[in-house]
């Protein structure tokens, strides 16, 4: 590791009630490159996804943006900089796609400034990219439940961060939905050099995508590293109890899971 | 569809059919308060009432028209426009239109406090009704808290309040002398009755005083609507836009108190029924003060449209209110939210 991340997790514990959900978690989410965060449900994935936006208070530790901890700094800074889409947003009755992708542009707007150019071109550019502008006009529960996650989505786009958390962003999609998605994340973060950290279940479109995993068991990184890395049998088996073969991906080269 | 105004110190978007609907209910307040100068014991003629109101026509009609219609009309859409504003920010903020301060016992609170003022000094009752709508409101908020404030808790703890404080003040007529007990009952369920331009000065100048913070907060308001997850993601600070909201929500509601009374459902039907008319889950701040001042103002000329038995203006606006009560919780049961 040479210069330390721009987003950083420092010795981070959370817990609900007394009950530790992370322990002493340290991770570096690398810049510019694609993380994804996989393990079984309920080992803490959201809860790191959530802390690492601020949207969690850490009982110690602390989360870096910048250098900075990431509950000493302004709110609407943070959120010039990192964007998060939770994992099951909601949002009120008859909210159209395209004022839901508009509020994404919050922190760039005020009282005075709603609806500037900028605002109108990252707003008109993010429904373009996910495939959302024909039903602009449509409110939200008008939506298939994949085309609601893709209004989502372009929300999260709108709000032009560089570095965009997305907490199973694939839910709901259908496969071909899926790839293409995670393909647009891809080329996003080719493009721009977007910081992308996002919480799959899928472990082999995680190894797909991801030039970075992390694996959580029980609110603790059993293991991270390049998908070649981390998605081995030994870990599959320690990691989610799933004895499996693992062979490689004939077209992406990539390690492959064949659940025995 | 959707409309940019863009100048150099202001950008907003706004939707065609917000604008249309808007400006039929401008219309709408305009033909209503003309019909209400008109209408009452002493008609006045199409055009007769304009002439009065512009200088001539006779003493009596003068006075009638000047000293008691205008500025009942005028209390009573700006009374109106308060209990529209606060119930559509509290709904709008708490997620939930049941969240109203009439229906949640803030309005009894104020009526509560406007009543201890008038009996213990005799006057000061935008103060009284501001300290008993604020204690109300920290009573119940502490009351049903729990790890955020779930709605089915707010609104019982609410509902169980304001039935607290209403038997509170029938007590507190029942130690005053008949006469005053009489004006204060009627004063409890709401009336405009005998309203003078100090009550027109006091209820529009408290509205133009916090029009500009109506205006700031209306942009994190319509965030807000969103999960809080989402809104703090956004940049907003959840604690102290709440903190704000419930200061201006509470001011507009004793503001309205003091000067009508606590009328019955005009802040809990006022955003649904704006809301409705513009479906696209915005705060709806504007509309909800149109609405609301309609409907006062309906409800006022109703009660002066029945002579003989004078009823107080608030059995109008409960006749309004109680049905959409019955919709909105008819709704909320269908979505599984009660
Ligand atoms: N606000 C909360 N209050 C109490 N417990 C919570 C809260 N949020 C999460 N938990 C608990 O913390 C644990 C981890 O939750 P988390 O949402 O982080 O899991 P996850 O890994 O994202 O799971 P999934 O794959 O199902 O989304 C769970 O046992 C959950 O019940
Ligand atoms: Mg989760």
């Amino acid at each position: 590791m040479n210069a330390p991340a721009r987003l950083h997790a420092k010795a981070l514990s959370v817990a609900f009630a007394k009950t530790p959900i992370l322990k002493d978690l340290t991770a570096d989410i690398p810049d510019g490159k694609i993380t994804v965060i996989v393990g079984p449900n309920a080992c803490g994935k959201s809860t790191l996804l959530r802390s690492l936006a601020r949207l969690q208070k850490p009982d110690s530790g602390e989360v870096l943006l910048d250098g900075k901890s990431i509950h000493k700094q302004a709110n609407r800074s943070v959120a010039q900089r990192l964007a998060i889409l939770p994992q099951s947003p909601s949002a009120p009755e008859g909210l159209t796609v395209q004022d839901l992708v508009t509020r994404g542009r919050t922190p760039h707007q005020s009282a005075l400034r709603q609806w500037s150019h900028q605002d109108a071109e990252a707003v008109g550019r993010a429904l373009e990219l996910t495939g959302m502008a024909p039903y602009a006009n449509r409110p939200l529960e008008a939506l298939s439940g994949g085309q609601r996650q893709r209004a989502w989505i372009a929300m999260a786009m709108a709000q032009d961060t560089e570095i965009l958390l997305l907490d199973e962003p694939t839910t709901y999609l259908d496969l071909p939905h899926q790839i293409e998605l995670l393909s647009l994340i891809q080329s996003f973060n080719q493009q721009s050099n977007q910081t992308v950290a996002m919480v799959l279940h899928d472990i082999n479109l995680a190894a797909r995508f991801a030039d970075h995993i992390i694996a959580l068991r029980a609110g603790a990184i059993f293991t991270k590293g390049s998908p070649a890395e981390v998605v081995t049998r030994n870990n599959m088996e320690q990691v989610f109890d799933l004895r499996c073969q693992i062979i490689s991906d004939p077209v992406h080269r990539t390690p492959h899971v064949i659940p025995e | 569809m959707s409309w940019s105004l863009r100048l150099p110190f202001l950008s907003l978007s706004f939707s065609a059919r917000a604008v249309a609907v808007g400006s039929c209910l401008l219309l709408l307040v305009t033909v209503g308060s003309v019909l209400a100068l008109r209408l009452g014991s002493y008609p006045f003629t199409e055009t007769s009432w304009l002439s009065v109101l512009l200088g001539a026509g006779s003493e009596i009609e003068r006075m009638i028209l000047m000293d008691h219609r205008l500025p009942r009309i005028l209390t009573a859409l700006g009374a109106g426009a308060c209990f529209g504003l606060s119930g559509a920010m509290f709904q709008t903020m708490m997620r939930n239109p049941l969240a109203s301060p009439d229906v949640i016992g803030f309005n009894a609170g104020a009526s509560c406090g406007a009543l201890i003022a008038i009996i213990l000094t005799g006057g000061n009752v935008l103060l009284g009704a501001l300290i008993g709508a604020l204690l109300t409101a920290i009573l119940v908020v502490s009351l049903a808290w729990k790890e955020g404030l779930p709605p089915q808790r707010l609104v019982l703890i609410g509902l169980g309040i304001g039935f607290a404080l209403a038997a509170l003040s029938d007590l507190l007529l029942s130690r005053t002398d008949a006469r005053t007990a009489a004006d204060m009952a009627e004063w409890l369920i709401g009336t405009l009755n005998a309203r003078d331009w100090q009550d027109v000065w006091l209820v529009w100048s408290g509205l133009l005083l916090l029009a500009p913070a109506l205006f700031w907060i209306h942009f994190p308001l319509a965030r807000l609507g969103l999960s809080d997850d989402l809104t703090s993601s956004l940049g907003l600070r959840l604690s102290p836009l709440r903190l704000g909201l419930t200061g201006l929500g509470i001011l507009l509601a004793a503001l309205a108190v003091c000067t009508a009374g606590p009328l019955p459902f005009v802040a809990f039907a006022a955003g649904p029924i704006a809301r409705a008319l513009v479906p696209n889950g915005k705060p709806a701040l504007l509309g909800a003060a149109v609405i609301g001042a309609l409907l006062v103002l309906a409800a006022d000329t109703a009660s002066r449209m029945v002579p003989s038995i004078q009823l107080p203006a608030g059995v109008f606006t409960a006749l309004i209110g109680g049905p959409v009560m019955i919709w909105l919780l008819m709704v909320q049961f269908r979505k599984g939210k009660l």
